[in-house]
């Protein structure tokens, strides 16, 4: 990094900071852009999966022989077939690519056809008999912890509880002990789905010379690579993964699905191509989304805000499966501590298994919900302190460059710039009514509310236990003067490869659209561990500086030798490579690369990137640590219809520390994406179900699944912070998640500044509102949301001294506790 | 999950004759088809109960917005894009153009009819609370001969009406007598569009002296049809409009109308948004703010 600090001394930044388009803006804006489904292959056929209609059923009987008579079928699969268990992580290998003998949701895999077309398909499908004998369902959070049998899973701590996390930070006693005020708040953030505009597909096809091509919509290739390889059982070489552009992945693409495997399967069977495309009730059901949290908080404050002690439950309707969840289940727990200071910390977290789509990574990944919690609780504690929201959180910032209670190193840390330009780009103070509603600044159903928050910029740890780097990227120099990017990462339309392609053009001197960027395909690119913790654009960003610095050496030497110029004179920009201090004294950069290649043979650089270690060695540490932390911070402001209960949003102002802005444009771009993504949750948008004991999916539809359209889209008012970040390249941390966060919160304290009443469960909907106003004026509580929490037996916490304490990071050993 | 399409068959008749014929000879076993907006939803769904259509969209006599000086008649294909377009009803039926701006989206009021939208009878409809305060009347057309029916006597029951096998909706009928009501719409979804009303409310009221000389109530998503609140009416015709007058109407709105919990809202909501925007619109119409 010290190089390139030195860059920036020397000479301005050509490429990085500027607005650039996207290197595959055009095609994609054109509609030229390959998804998975837009390739079809010679002689290929089409695949359906039947589905389970039982939430909790064993499979009794599969009778496939009418629809294997039916003309036109080729092939017919059950679970028979794909007897080996994945899953992406490797404590939760749950998951058979077609249930052998047992279904676990509506939705559920029970067989899978490839035919001629897809109408064939469909129609054999149909015809397609199954017995099942119903089983008891799990619906609920509460079901789960308490109904022991029938158990979903035979693996996880006990009955239907899948993890149950119990940690402890310094002593709480003492914590709680040196508070003026302990305030105690339970909220739920119900589920919600990513919605990706692409439904998922995947074609696969195994030729001749027994090598698998997968061509699939996976913000994760190198992942789905091992789970083929597993599932398949062929050699990892002879599987070739392509992730296609994602139409959208926001997490509901990140873990290896049953339909890549299948129709793997089904092209080794029948010696064809074999694709399948989800319909979007399909996309309902594969879901990994946002799981439904119930939380409690409870909080130990000074009376000016400082919190002496916080200690935090969370319970996570996991569904059917494990997927991401042990992780999820930690992220409810780790970023309390990385805004305001919180000195000793304890959580608590319990995931059970439900009869319900499974639940995983959606933008934000476990975060969202306790930063909701944790926002609004700060706020009704700013009330009862009757402090300002925004000083309150101001005066008790984390500092830059420190290890949290819980072990976090923090890097940069731009939250109070955040704040302060939100405070000031709002007019906050000429509009918050403060907390003596009898002076309202804004008339009675006008409202502002403020939320901060943190994210990862990618997870300290990768998925699987392993030291090797979590992105590689290979640059290729041609004689001509083309450079090609090699890298496994994939663009799920966060512009990944434009990242890629504008740090390569900056180290070498070239225009970004003079680069071929080449991703995610297993064969041709180095491991990149996939779009998911908000990881590419800091370990791609860095894997690709280093191999961009280690090629421009080599060009350098040989331009040094051939110019009798010192190396250290010679800089790259405006595709030439010449000396500063004479700059006419200098070569194109085509005519350095064959200087360089005729001294060193054919240039190739590789680099890579992994993260630092973390100060946190108890178990359980892998789950939060990154190599630096994003902030966001934002007001929004409310108007709250008390005759309806709706809630408009009718501004949203944002600030984000974003360390260094590769591209402004493609951050505020992720920024308003966040924004729209985070009202749609704040406000509507949920994963219910009914009937058969609510396991009945109420609306797998974009007709009734409620997100917002454009006439609900608020103006969005966004600033950037750059506070750059060591680790980052050129300084650069995340922006694809982070800005979600503030927003659900940011909209509750809004609404209540409104019209004074809490919301303490979103989505906000109108019916929740025009419940909590009318409590309100029968003098009872103005509040709709959770009041209790179920009981658990928790297991003994890990105790952990924090840094402050002396602690080094490792549990202490256990002592026999007192109760 | 979505029906096997080669079990469906969809016809185009030559003209409005062989489209009754259609209709006459098999009775009960061809339905319409207009701009199909509920009918592919149905499809897609897996729920399409009938296999056989004819489609309407070509038939001329269907199609058009006829104005003579009593009425403004919509033939049954109108969309919600040509009444949105509409001068005379913008005018004179604007709850009707409200309405047609708030259905769907754009996709949805081109294709989507009014007639459709009647014949549907979905008790979340959107024009039918308008059509209902404006006294629309149905025009009916069979091979046997035409017939008129006022519409509030039409939809009897949870998607029940009194349409025969063999008759087709031809014709809406709205009686110009509107210039001298004050309009009050208002439709309440879950986001502003492309969302299928919650409670939707219709009312027209002539204020003379300061008291309801008429007053015109309907209400969608509130009972298994869509409501003209004939009780709720009775209790404000002549009533000055005061707190107390207000209290009673909200009193007798909510007895009337019957809603239910199901996938979009709960009852208790439907009940108390109801209530509320009776209010309002009584507000709003005696302090003479013009829809
Ligand atoms: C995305 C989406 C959003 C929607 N939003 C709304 C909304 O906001 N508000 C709303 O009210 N509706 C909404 N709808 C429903 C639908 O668009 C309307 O009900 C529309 O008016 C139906 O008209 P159509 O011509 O498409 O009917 P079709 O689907 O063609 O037919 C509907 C029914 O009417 C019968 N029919 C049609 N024409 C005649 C005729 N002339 N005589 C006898 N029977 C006939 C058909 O046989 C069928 O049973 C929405 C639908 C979709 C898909």
């Amino acid at each position: 990094m010290s190089k390139n600090e030195k860059d920036k001394n020397e000479q301005p930044l050509k490429v990085v900071g500027k607005p650039f388009r996207k290197v595959d803006a055009r095609a994609k804006c054109t509609g030229q852009t390959k998804f998975a489904d837009d390739i079809a292959l010679p002689r290929m056929l089409y695949c359906k999966i039947l589905r389970s209609p039982e939430p909790h059923a064993l499979i009794k009987t599969i009778d496939v022989s009418r629809a294997l008579k039916l003309p036109g079928v080729h092939a017919i699969i059950t679970g028979r077939d794909l007897p080996i268990p994945y899953g992406i992580l490797p404590v939760s290998q749950d998951e058979h690519a077609i249930c052998i003998d047992k279904v676990r949701f509506i939705g559920d895999p029970v067989a899978a056809v490839a035919a001629v077309d897809e109408d064939t398909a469909f129609d054999a499908m149909n015809l397609i008999e199954v017995e099942y004998e119903k089983l008891q369902t799990v619906t609920s959070i509460e079901e789960g912890l308490m109904v022991d049998e029938p158990r979903i899973h035979d693996y996880g701590e006990r009955g239907n509880i899948h993890k149950l996390v119990s940690l402890e930070f310094g002593d709480m006693d003492e914590g709680f002990a040196e508070a003026d005020l302990i305030r105690e708040d339970i909220l739920f953030y119900e589920g919600n789905t990513h919605l990706p505009m692409e439904q998922h597909a995947a074609l696969a096809y195994f030729d001749t010379d027994n090598k698998l091509t997968l061509w699939s919509s996976t913000q994760t290739p190198h992942y789905v690579h091992r789970a083929l390889t597993k599932t398949l059982e062929i050699p990892a070489a002879h599987i070739r993964v392509i992730a296609t552009p994602n139409g959208g992945g926001f997490g509901g693409k990140s873990d290896p699905f049953n339909h890549e495997i299948i129709v793997s399967k089904l092209s080794m069977i029948t010696g064809r191509p074999v694709k399948a495309t989800l319909t979007r009730e399909e996309v309902f059901y594969c879901h990994r989304g946002r799981h439904p949290v119930l939380m409690k908080v409870r909080t130990g404050v000074k009376r000016d805000g400082a919190i002496t002690a916080m200690d935090f439950q969370s319970f996570l309707d996991g569904g059917a499966y494990g997927s991401y969840g042990v992780a999820s289940t930690f992220y409810t727990g780790a970023l309390q501590t990385v805004t305001y200071e919180v000195p000793r910390y304890k959580f608590r977290g319990a995931r059970v298994f439900t009869n319900k789509p499974p639940c995983g990574p959606k933008r934000g990944h476990g975060t969202p919900q306790p930063r909701y919690a944790l926002e609004v609780h700060l706020d009704k504690i700013a009330e009862e302190l009757k402090l300002d929201p925004a000083e309150i959180r101001l005066n008790h910032l984390v500092k830059p460059f420190s290890v949290t209670a819980n072990y976090l190193r923090i890097g940069s840390m731009g939250l109070g710039r955040c704040i302060e330009k939100v405070v000031e780009g709002s007019d906050w103070k000429d509009k918050f009514s403060g907390w003596d509603k009898e002076n309202r600044k804004l008339p009675f159903g006008k409202g502002v509310g403020l939320a901060c928050s943190s994210y990862i910029c990618g997870a300290g740890l990768p998925i699987y236990w392993n030291n090797m780097p979590h992105s590689g990227v290979q640059l290729r120099l041609d004689r001509q003067g083309g450079v090609c990017v090699q890298c496994g990462s994939i663009d799920i339309g966060q512009g990944s490869d434009s990242v890629l392609a504008y740090i390569v053009a900056e180290v070498l001197g070239i225009d970004p659209f003079d680069i071929r960027v080449l991703t995610a395909d297993t064969d041709l690119t180095p491991v990149d561990l996939g779009s998911y913790s908000s990881r590419v654009t800091l370990m791609t960003g860095n894997a690709a500086l280093q191999a961009a610095e280690r090629a421009r050496e080599l060009l350098t030497i040989a331009v040094a030798e051939k110019l009798s110029v010192p190396a250290e004179n010679l800089s790259f920009a405006e595709r030439r490579v010449f000396d500063v201090e004479n700059p006419e004294v200098g070569l194109s950069f085509a005519e350095a690369v064959v200087l360089a290649e005729s001294k060193f043979g054919t240039i190739g650089t590789v680099g890579s990137y992994t993260p630092p270690r973390s100060p946190g060695h108890f178990k359980g540490a892998g789950v939060g640590p990154s190599p630096a932390y994003s902030y966001s911070a934002a007001v929004a402001e409310v108007d709250v219809d008390p005759m309806t209960g709706i809630v408009t949003v009718e501004r949203v102002w944002i600030a984000h520390d974003i360390g260094r802005s590769i591209n402004p444009m493609l951050v505020m771009g992720q920024v308003e994406g966040s924004v729209y993504m985070g009202l749609g949750e704040a406000l509507m948008e949920e994963m219910a179900y009914r009937a058969n004991r609510n396991v009945v999916h109420k609306f797998p539809s974009l007709l009734e699944y409620k997100s917002p359209t454009t006439l609900e889209m608020c103006d969005v008012k966004t600033y950037l912070i750059e506070d750059a970040d060591p680790n980052g390249p050129f300084g650069a941390k995340e922006v694809g998640q982070g800005p979600l966060l503030p927003v659900p919160p940011t909209v509750a304290n809004a609404v209540y500044d409104a019209v004074g009443v809490r919301i303490d469960e979103v989505p906000i909907t109108p019916e929740k509102v025009l419940y909590a106003l009318r409590e309100k004026s029968k003098g009872r509580e103005g509040r709709f949301g959770p009041k209790s929490i179920p009981e658990v037996d928790w297991p003994q916490p890990l105790k952990v001294l924090t840094p402050e304490e002396g602690g080094d990071g490792r549990e202490m050993p256990h002592v026999a506790v007192h109760s | 999950m979505r029906a096997y399409l080669p079990d469906y068959e969809l016809r185009v008749p030559k003209d409005l004759e062989e489209a009754l014929a259609f209709l006459a000879n098999e009775p009960g076993m061809w339905k319409p088809f207009a701009g199909g907006t509920d009918l592919m939803v149905l499809l897609e769904a897996g729920k399409l109960e009938h296999t056989k259509f004819f489609s309407v969209w070509n038939l001329a006599e269907l199609r058009g917005i006829e104005v003579t000086d009593e009425s403004v008649t919509l033939g049954a294909l109108t969309t919600y894009t040509e009444v949105r377009r509409n001068s005379i009803l913008q005018e004179e039926f604007p709850m009707l153009c409200v309405a047609a701006r708030e259905t769907g989206g754009i996709a949805i009021q081109n294709r989507g009819t009014i007639g459709g939208n009647i014949v549907n009878a979905s008790p979340a409809a959107d024009s039918p609370p308008a059509l209902l305060a404006y006294d629309a009347e149905l025009e009916l057309l069979s091979s046997k001969g035409a017939r008129k029916i006022p519409y509030k006597d039409f939809h009897t029951g949870y998607k029940q009406m009194k349409l025969r096998d063999d008759e087709l909706l031809t014709g809406i009928r709205l009686p110009r007598t509107t210039k001298s009501l004050r309009h009050y719409y208002r439709k309440v979804g879950t986001r502003k569009a492309q969302a299928i009303s919650k409670v939707c409310f219709a009312g027209v009221a002539k204020i003379e002296d300061e008291s309801v000389a008429d007053v015109r109530i309907a209400l969608g998503s509130v009972a298994p049809i869509v409501l003209r609140c004939e009780k709720t009416e009775a209790v404000l015709r002549g009533k000055s409009v005061d707190e107390r007058t207000i209290s009673a109407a909200r009193a007798a709105l909510i007895n009337e109308i019957a809603p239910i919990d199901d996938i979009r809202s709960t009852a208790k909501y439907r009940l108390r948004v109801a209530a509320n925007l009776l209010e309002d619109f009584l507000k709003t119409v005696r302090d003479g703010e013009l829809n």
